[in-house]
């Protein structure tokens, strides 16, 4: 067993803690060839030492006995002219640590380069030792540190390249992950029993009963702005009551779906991104598939059809919220009193309009719970994966809504629906 | 070489001490009354059961956690009394790795590393860069790990590169919670050998929690005992290994224990 030390070999001892905030410098002898290391030479005090030491000018003071330190080195001062055979004195070193002694080294390298003889002298023996230390690591590595280049960054065009392919394979990827949870549906379809009812309904409580409030009060307001915008338009002809119309032809086709697609994204789509890339990161996933579930039957599954089944049910409630926010807006400034408003629904929309909106609630329910199951299921490593992937699982999942949307316009057109 | 005359405040340079420490989680304590003195250039070695509480006693130590009641003495300085700033000055002087190692997965082995260097200091970055890749030496890393992640790194790899970031401010004090935790008995011996050399080369004091025995007789000048809320006892290890409290007994002598104490007593 080693000896016990009754103290610290590198720091000195008893001289109060101030003495180890004493910053580290040197100054030059009188004849210039001897450089006095002082002070602690340990990290926190090093930063201001330059590479080399700054010789003093020609007829500067160099009165080491008043103290004077004319020799401080700050940097960029008069560097040349070293002595050809140069002793460094270590003498009055108070304190030195690794990074100190490395700090050393490189001074010494640095002389030497610079073509003078560099001689130690002085030094106490722990200092020697960790000099000697820092010495021997950097020399057994020398052939690997020499060999390492810094990582070179590629050139724009090969990046540009990198990263269409991986947009790419992150696409074919999600394409992927939506025939596996196809596949994995029609399992739980053949056998219904292994469907994860527990885990759907909280879904739709979590995602759906639970997103009433922030999704009632955003359509409402979308629906106040509607009819109010097209409310200044109409009034100037005369044709307030097409205000009911526009507000519910808009709300019902396209804005209702969308405002609750969106605001379920945003609300939900990260939640199963977080959700499950935490899962990743710790290894529950790998866990569940060792102990025979298959992660996509317990977590995607249910959340896919949870909220296949919630997005429709919310579209209508957001509906609602938004013709009702249309109707007040409209008793307001055009005097439409609510009963006209109501009377006049049924002539603008029919049923069709309302079914041709909810059809596409599912579809963004499936794009948004796929893409956030997906992009959970993509972290690696680490917190800030997770963070990466929860923000590309929103804007993919936005992205995805809208673009679904356009193509459900072009089929209704199309089909002149 | 063993001292357990009673505990005294009047050497300032103690790195830790600590006095009447109690903690307590609600109603449960698990700590009572408890003394420590951790005496400068030495490695102690704090040992007990699972759940008797020695990771909080090292977050205390550290100042990450506070006791209810006691006295937590660093480098002879009250750590009740320092400010938020005092409190980081004395967090300088001791580095820490954590269980699982706690590096920094966003960043590459060199940039944990300097970490410390860069938020304490004013080094230049090359400057901070070079002594960085002087740590991983140090560690005994080959330097083409500084580009590496974490997660690419091995197990012992891992705990070698946390110590690294530990050793970055060249702390006087050194806590290692479960250093040896998760490796293979090679890995594990090697890191033991690492923790010595470095403690000798560098005068570290060592404060080190562990369950292994071989790192234990292996390593520790002097061992801890945490036991019934208290430290039960300290000394070498073949003092503590020839105690007679059941605790103790159950620790050195069990199955797994009486082996490790005999080969080792042996040597």
């Amino acid at each position: 067993m080693p000896p016990l030390r009754s103290e610290s070999r590198h720091k000195v001892a008893g001289q109060g803690p101030g003495i180890l905030d004493r910053g580290a410098d040197y100054r030059w002898s009188p004849d210039q060839r001897t450089l006095h290391l002082g002070g602690c030479w340990t990290t926190p005090t090093l930063a201001h030492l330059g590479e080399l030491p700054v010789m003093p000018g020609p007829g500067a003071r160099t009165e080491t006995e008043t103290g004077t330190e004319t020799g401080t080195g700050t940097g960029t001062g008069q560097v040349s002219g070293y002595p050809a055979w140069l002793t460094l004195d270590g003498s009055l070193l108070l304190a030195l640590d690794t990074a100190g002694a490395l700090q050393l080294h490189r001074l010494v390298e640095a002389l030497e380069a610079q073509g003078s003889a560099v001689q130690l002298s002085g030094f106490a023996a722990p200092h020697l030792g960790l000099l000697a230390l820092v010495r021997e690591r950097l020399a057994a590595a020398a052939e690997d540190l020499a060999a390492l280049r810094p990582a070179a960054t590629p050139p724009v065009l090969a990046r540009v390249g990198q990263g269409a392919w991986e947009r790419l394979r992150e696409g074919l990827g999600l394409l992927s992950f939506l025939g596996e949870t196809a596949l994995a549906f029609l399992h739980v379809v053949a056998h219904p029993r292994r469907l994860r009812w527990r885990q759907m309904l909280q879904v739709v409580e979590l995602d759906g009963w639970r997103a009433l409030p922030v999704l009632g009060m955003l359509s409402f307001l979308v629906g106040v702005v509607i009819a109010y915008q097209s409310g200044v338009q109409l009034r100037l002809y005369g044709g307030n009551l097409y205000v009911v119309d526009l507000v519910t032809l808009t709300v019902l086709r396209e804005l209702g779906p969308l405002m609750t697609a969106i605001v379920v994204a945003g609300r939900s789509g990260s939640a199963y991104a977080a959700q499950i890339g935490t899962m990743m990161v710790t290894d529950e996933i790998d866990a569940l598939r060792s102990i025979g579930v298959s992660p996509l039957e317990l977590l995607v599954l249910p959340k896919a059809l949870g909220l296949i089944l919630a997005l429709p049910l919310l579209t209508v409630f957001a509906n609602l919220a938004a013709v009702v926010g249309g109707m007040v807006m409209s008793a307001l400034m055009l005097d439409l009193v609510p009963g006209t408003f109501i009377r006049r629904i049924p002539e603008a929309v029919s049923l069709n309009t309302l079914m041709t909106g909810l059809a596409k609630a599912p579809v963004f329910a499936a794009a948004i719970a796929l893409v956030g199951c997906y992009q959970g299921f993509l972290v690696r490593d680490g917190a800030d994966s997770v963070g990466r992937h929860t923000t590309t699982s929103v804007v993919q999942a936005i992205v995805w809504v809208i673009v679904i949307d356009a193509a459900f316009s072009v089929v209704y057109s199309k089909l002149g629906i | 070489m063993p001292n357990t005359t009673a505990p005294s405040l009047a050497s300032a340079a103690l790195p830790v001490a600590m006095r009447g420490i109690r903690t307590c989680f609600g109603a449960a304590c698990i700590h009572e009354d408890l003394d420590l003195d951790v005496r400068p250039g030495e490695i102690l070695a704090l040992v007990g059961a699972s759940g008797c509480g020695k990771s909080v006693l090292l977050r205390e130590m550290i100042l990450l956690a506070h006791p209810t009641a006691g006295r937590v003495l660093l480098f002879g300085e009250e750590a009740q009394d320092l400010d938020e700033s005092g409190a980081n000055r004395l967090r300088r002087r001791i580095g820490i790795t954590f269980q699982h190692g706690a590096l920094f997965n966003s960043l590459t082995v060199a940039e944990n590393i300097a970490v410390p260097l860069k938020e304490q200091t004013r080094l230049p970055a090359k400057r901070i860069r070079d002594i960085a890749m002087l740590k991983l030496l140090l560690v005994g890393l080959p330097p083409d790990a500084a580009t590496k992640y974490p997660s690419q790194l091995s197990g012992g790899m891992h705990k070698r590169a946390a110590l690294a970031r530990a050793l970055a401010m060249d702390p006087d004090l050194l806590v290692l919670d479960e250093p040896g935790t998760g490796l293979d008995p090679v890995g594990a011996g090697a890191l033991d050998d690492l923790i010595l050399g470095l403690q000798d080369a560098l005068g570290l004091t060592v404060v080190m929690s562990t369950h292994d025995l071989d790192s234990l007789w292996r390593v520790a000048h002097r061992v801890a005992f945490l036991g019934r809320r208290r430290i039960l006892a300290t000394g070498t290890p073949a003092e503590l290994s020839a105690r007679e409290e059941p605790e103790l007994m159950a620790f050195f002598q069990g199955p797994r224990g009486a082996a490790r104490s005999r080969a080792w007593n042996r040597a």
